[in-house]
């Protein structure tokens, strides 16, 4: 403390950032006003003292981030971490953190500045809690109106029908209606009717006895029995065959069903949640879906849009799948180029929901040194969207690499397999070059 | 890598690390009193008990009051917790030497009685070690200078 001079105390107390320096044994020898007011500690009940003491966070013990400077001599900024107040609250903190040393290059002590993110934090949270519903992002009308009829049916144990095209995210919407419901602790069993053919289906849904079909070799229960209670998610289900549609809608109806080969007749109280990526009603014209079972069903209908009718929520769910991949990937990486965000709220998304993870995850595959996402690292169909104009001029090509290319081909006379040679790359790799740089004719 | 990071790796209760930073800081600095009354307690509980009976010999011939002195929450001694671990839980062999090594050496940050209880329980056990002796008479003077104060 008495080293530093009182002109240098009060430019430091005259700053917003908290700031505090320890000594070489993590006792507190400085904290300026704001962290003052931040943590609710005077300075004179922190000097001498062990930051970890003062601080209280479990950080000090798992991952002290002045310890990471020192074993990686490189500072940090802009670390979340939360420190305990005067009061034993935790306040959300941003820091930066680097080391002091003396002339001989030695560790003398540590200075970390930080500052209070709880209103950001409140900030977040609201704005999570707006665009996101149990997992399901949404920021649009369409998405807040699902959102909205979920909360609303949350005390019912109505059937609900979810239709939308592939890709739309309907399991995400069951697991949502699931989740705020009175079941909400109960089984949640989910079975996909496509994937399996019409006898193991209607063994699978309500079980079947030893010897009743080839294969069953000893009694099983189905997943009615399994979901008694709570929930059963039955995806794709206009793929069900007719004869398992009339035993669904007996158990719908009735709440009893006999087990595949058995005459006895067992009850169960499971809500019905299906979902189905076709038309249901056209489905029902062809004769491959009963009508009863359809409006048995279809008590609670939602409907998700696919997202090319809902495109402001693109930049949510982009910025939802850059988040999740940045945890999977460990990568730093924020954002995505305004120009590639334009290309990816323009593209027509067939595959919905799942194609602009897809597409995401690809980019962060490719994204290396950087922490934004280039219009360069997305997918190629998407970028053969964009026009030829915009291809050229955010390919990935350096400009360097450009002109050295266009300085060969003038020096050889547009001889590709000379330019190839000297550049050290197969004919064929040079005819794409050229390609992508619109110089391929 | 420095005293600072063996600092941390203390406070943190990471003994092992702590052990490696403050041999290399002790090397440099061969008189610090402060690195061996922090490496006594890392090299206890690495398991390196010669080694801690080493720097607990020269601090306790250097200045004895040192170690007896340290403080629970001003020098973050976790000696309290330790002694508990070791007296309660502990599932190593109580009947053995370095047990009673381990805990004389340890009580002596918290209590010189209790300390010298436990080198005299281990020099009963091997009656020729002469850094025990040497180590309790260390001890005994100290205590009745305390006395005669």
């Amino acid at each position: 403390m008495s080293l530093i001079k009182s002109s240098t105390i009060d430019i430091l107390d005259s700053i917003g950032e908290g700031l505090f320096t320890v000594n070489k044994d993590f006792k507190i020898n400085f904290f300026n006003s704001a962290a003052e007011r931040i943590t609710g500690l005077k300075r004179e009940e922190v000097f001498g003292k062990f930051c970890k003491h003062v601080f209280r966070s479990n950080r000090c013990f798992i991952k002290c981030p002045i310890a990471q400077v020192l074993e990686t001599d490189k500072n940090i900024y802009e670390l979340e971490s939360k420190i305990r107040n005067r009061n034993g609250n935790f306040v959300p903190i941003k820091m930066n953190v680097s080391v002091l040393k003396n002339a001989e290059n030695e560790p003398t002590g540590g200075v970390i500045s930080f500052r209070d993110i709880s209103e950001l934090e409140i900030f977040r949270e609201k704005h999570i809690k707006k665009n996101q519903f149990h997992g399901v992002v949404g920021h649009s009308k369409a998405m807040q109106e699902i959102f909205q009829l979920i909360e609303e049916i949350s005390d019912s144990d109505a059937s609900v029908l979810i239709q939308g095209d592939s890709g739309t995210g309907k399991e995400m919407i069951a697991n949502a209606v699931q989740a705020t419901s009175l079941r909400k602790d109960k089984p949640f069993i989910k079975v996909n009717c496509s994937v399996f053919s019409p006898q193991l289906l209607a063994s699978e849904l309500f079980g079947h006895v030893k010897g009743s079909f080839t294969g069953a070799i000893k009694d099983r229960q189905g997943r009615f029995e399994v979901a008694d209670g709570g929930t059963l998610f039955l995806d794709e289900v206009c793929e069900m065959p007719m004869q398992t549609q009339l035993q669904l809608l007996r158990v719908i109806q009735e709440g009893t069903f006999e087990r595949v080969g058995e005459s006895i007749t067992r009850t169960v109280d499971v809500r019905v949640i299906a979902a189905s990526n076709k038309n249901i009603k056209e489905t029902i014209s062809q004769g491959n879906f009963r009508e009863d079972l359809y409006y048995r069903l279809n008590v609670i209908p939602i409907e998700i849009p696919p997202i090319d009718e809902r495109k402001e929520d693109i930049p949510h769910l982009v910025k939802h799948f850059i988040k999740k991949y940045a945890l999977i990937y460990n990568k730093n990486i924020q954002d995505v180029e305004d120009d590639a965000l334009e290309h990816l709220i323009n593209y027509p998304w067939p595959g919905n929901v799942r194609e602009l993870e897809n597409a995401i995850e690809y980019s962060f595959a490719r994204t290396k040194d950087k922490n934004i996402i280039e219009f360069c690292k997305l997918p190629p169909n998407i970028r053969e969207k964009a026009s030829p104009i915009v291809r050229q001029n955010k390919s990935c090509h350096s400009k360097d690499e450009t002109t050295a290319i266009i300085q060969l081909l003038e020096k050889h006379q547009w001889n590709k397999t000379k330019v190839a040679k000297e550049l050290g790359i197969g004919r064929s790799t040079l005819w794409r070059k050229l390609k992508e740089l619109n110089l391929g004719e | 890598m420095s005293e600072m990071l063996g600092n941390q790796y203390f406070l943190a209760r990471k003994y092992s690390l702590a052990a490696d930073e403050l041999e290399k800081a002790l090397s440099k600095n061969p008189t610090s009193k402060g690195i061996r009354r922090k490496l006594i307690i890392c090299e206890i509980q690495h398991g390196n008990i010669n080694r801690a009976l080493e720097l607990f010999v020269s601090l306790v011939e250097e200045d004895v009051a040192f170690i007896i002195d340290a403080d629970p929450i001003m020098d973050d001694c976790p000696c309290p917790e330790l002694v508990y671990d070791m007296e309660e839980q502990f599932s190593d062999n109580k009947n053995s030497l370095d047990y009673h090594l381990k805990l004389a050496m340890i009580w002596l940050y918290c209590d010189v009685n209790k300390s010298l209880q436990y080198f005299n329980l281990s020099l009963s056990m091997n009656g020729d070690n002469d850094l025990i002796k040497k180590i309790i008479n260390h001890l005994t003077s100290y205590l009745l200078k305390q006395e005669q104060t």
